[in-house]
């Protein structure tokens, strides 16, 4: 890969012993950990974030970010909800919900890439607009959209796993496939590590970033039907706990901001970390601040680790 | 030659001055009580404390780094703040306290600089860390409101001087007077433009890059805790929730005082008339009757014009290459007189 430098040992198999000593830990602390119950619980915990985790991977490879996705996730299952509660058809509710985070990266893609503006302060507006418009349209309140299609969405399969979790696995496979055997995912890595000699080797960098940011809505609009199936809502807050989560998984991972590093792996062992964690902590029955001061000093001490590597490196 | 380069005519300034006087006319005109003495003492008394924090993020701004922890300094200020006023069978002194929460500001944006000055990790994920690690810890110290009941403490937030001006105005009028000093006529300032601009030339200058960057987080720190402790003593109590998203509004303010995020551009009048702007709108907006709800959504509207203008504006000053190498040497020449 682009931009890897051979090292004794690599990041991720660091990060890796780090995430066994840690489930080890928590398999000792709480009884129930490798439950099926438990094991179960946490994937679905895991779905949500795992997917928007996966899908903005390539984007921040090529120096992309969108932050808005909490509050397009959320504004979709409110309209989905407002819409079925006014008497809309099931499918023609969810479709509007598939498609209304696809807008708003066309939005954020189209913005950030032919005004130059940078994604980080851009997408924190849109979110800003985004909970607005929920805001307004429900005044905080919840609305109810339980329906038996969307529960049975929720629970089962014909697999041994639930929908959602098929949905998770499909989604991995296809973006690693994507970005790691095709002529485009190599792009998307060059694109990262040096823009301007991709724009000038004559690659579409516009097109190819801002189908990303589609790519994203698309897949934070299936993220949004899942969120309404596992909890029977549609309300503007759902998101409010999953920013921070998805970044932090991502950034543990290993992907720099800087463009051109990061795979699919190193998201899905981050995504794993932080829902270990979550559901560790959970089920010791730690508050939930505390769950979080945990996860922002692993994000805060795993990356000062990898740069305080990196930078041993390049001192050898 | 040295004026041009580094600070340039402060052009966005005038046009905010504008804006801010057609929204004052336009609001009056829909309802004469926006133009009240009254409305304007209220307006002036809460906005003072996000003018601030946007005082304190400007450096790391112009320092091309970011600063979203704001918020939950913001935050923690007030909690330690109402905490220590509520320990039961002692009365620590007024001043120790307020010392202690500007130092939780301190402490939290010295973390912040060491881990992205020193470590080298970027400021968005270092500042993301620290934004939840101390959120949380707001959280654990306060479930529920944590009342101030020292009354002379108060009077700092809620002192009207001359039964007129609010004294946390005055504080911000003299930060910014300090600011606008530091920045503009001191070498610590000077440099933070230069390293902003351009940190190539600024680092073959013998400028210390990494000092320069590492202040503007201290200064940030203590300006977001000194927002808070002068909140608490506005509302006179503390919840976990204060401070949630402001990073958002402060990002704004400082944005549209075209302080560029390309770094090393803008100057802190700007801010004074973004802050006067941001500050009216959600009083605005209740007067002429749109639901409060809606002033997130301005904001962020405010937001993406401001930085489409910052992106333009740098678009076309880049877009020489003879411009910007003459603009380098300009700099350069400027550290080695």
């Amino acid at each position: 890969m682009p931009g890897m430098k051979k090292r004794a040992i690599p990041d991720t198999a660091i990060l890796l012993i780090f995430l066994v000593a840690l489930t080890a830990l928590f398999s000792t602390t709480g009884r129930n950990f490798f439950t099926y119950a438990n094991i179960s619980t946490m994937l679905n915990n895991m779905v949500v974030a795992g997917i928007i985790a996966i899908a903005i991977t390539p984007l921040i490879i090529t120096r992309g970010l969108d932050i808005s996705f909490g509050a397009s996730l959320s504004l979709s299952t409110v309209i989905m909800a407002m819409l079925y509660d006014r008497g809309t058809p099931q499918l023609t509710c969810l479709l509007i919900g598939l498609l209304l985070p696809i807008f708003v990266a066309l939005f954020n893609g189209v913005l950030a890439e032919y005004l130059n503006l940078i994604p980080l302060i851009l997408t924190l507006a849109t979110t800003s607009i985004l909970i607005a418009v929920g805001q307004v349209l429900t005044n905080g309140r919840s609305i109810l959209m339980i329906t038996d299609e969307l529960f049975n969405f929720a629970t089962k399969s014909p697999f041994i796993i639930p929908y959602p979790v098929v949905i998770l696995i499909l989604i991995l496979l296809v973006y690693w496939y994507f970005l790691s055997f095709t002529k485009t995912g190599k792009q998307i890595y060059f694109i990262g590590a040096n823009p301007r000699a991709a724009k000038l080797s004559g690659m579409r960098v516009k097109f190819i970033k801002i189908a990303l940011y589609l790519a994203m809505g698309l897949v934070t609009g299936i993220a949004a039907i899942i969120m309404v199936s596992l909890s029977g809502i549609g309300y503007i807050y759902h998101g409010n706990n999953l920013t921070l989560p998805v970044l932090s998984a991502v950034f543990l991972g290993g992907m720099s901001l800087a463009g051109g590093e990061g795979s699919i792996w190193k998201t899905v062992i981050g995504v794993t970390i932080i829902t270990v964690i979550f559901t560790g902590l959970s089920l010791m029955n730690i508050q939930f601040y505390f769950i979080q001061i945990f996860q922002g000093l692993a994000l805060v001490i795993i990356v000062a680790f990898y740069e305080i590597r990196k930078n041993r490196q390049v001192a050898k | 030659m040295r004026r041009i380069s580094v600070f340039g005519r402060d052009s966005i300034t005038p046009s905010l001055a504008l804006v801010y006087a057609l929204m004052v006319l336009v609001f009056s005109l829909i309802n004469p009580r926006f133009f009240s003495l009254g409305n304007f003492k209220a307006i002036m008394a809460s906005l003072a404390i996000s003018g601030i924090v946007a005082i304190g993020l400007t450096p790391v701004i112009l320092t091309r780094n970011f600063d979203i922890s704001i918020g939950s300094i913001f935050g923690l200020g007030m909690v330690v703040v109402a905490k220590l006023f509520n320990i039961p069978g002692t009365a620590i002194p007024i001043p120790v306290i307020i010392l202690a929460g500007l130092s939780v500001g301190v402490v939290i944006g010295a973390i912040n600089g060491f881990l992205i000055t020193r470590v080298g990790i970027n400021s968005i994920i270092v500042t993301l860390g620290t934004l939840a690690i101390f959120r949380g810890l707001t959280f654990y110290w306060s479930l529920s409101n944590i009342s101030i009941p020292k009354e002379a403490f108060l009077r700092l937030g809620r002192y009207f001087v001359f039964d007129v001006v609010p004294l946390p105005f005055i504080y911000f009028i003299v930060l910014l007077v300090m600011g606008y000093f530091l920045l503009r006529y001191t070498p610590t300032g000077r440099n933070m433009y230069l390293v902003g601009a351009n940190p190539t030339a600024a680092r073959l200058a013998g400028i210390k890059i990494s000092r320069s960057q590492f202040i503007p987080f201290i200064i940030s720190g203590f300006m977001a805790a000194l927002g808070g402790v002068i909140n608490a003593s506005q509302v006179g109590f503390a919840n976990s929730t204060f401070g949630t998203g402001y990073e958002f509004k402060i990002l704004t303010i400082v944005v549209l005082g075209g302080i560029s995020l390309n770094g090393g551009r803008g100057t802190l009048p700007g801010v004074f008339f973004a802050t006067l702007i941001i500050g009216s709108i959600s009083n605005g907006l209740a007067l002429i009757d749109i639901p409060i709800n809606w002033r997130d959504a301005f904001i962020g509207i405010i937001l993406i014009v401001a930085i489409s203008v910052d992106s333009l504006q740098h678009q076309m000053k880049t877009t020489g290459v003879f411009k910007s190498s003459k603009r380098n040497t300009i700099l350069l020449k400027d550290k080695t007189v």
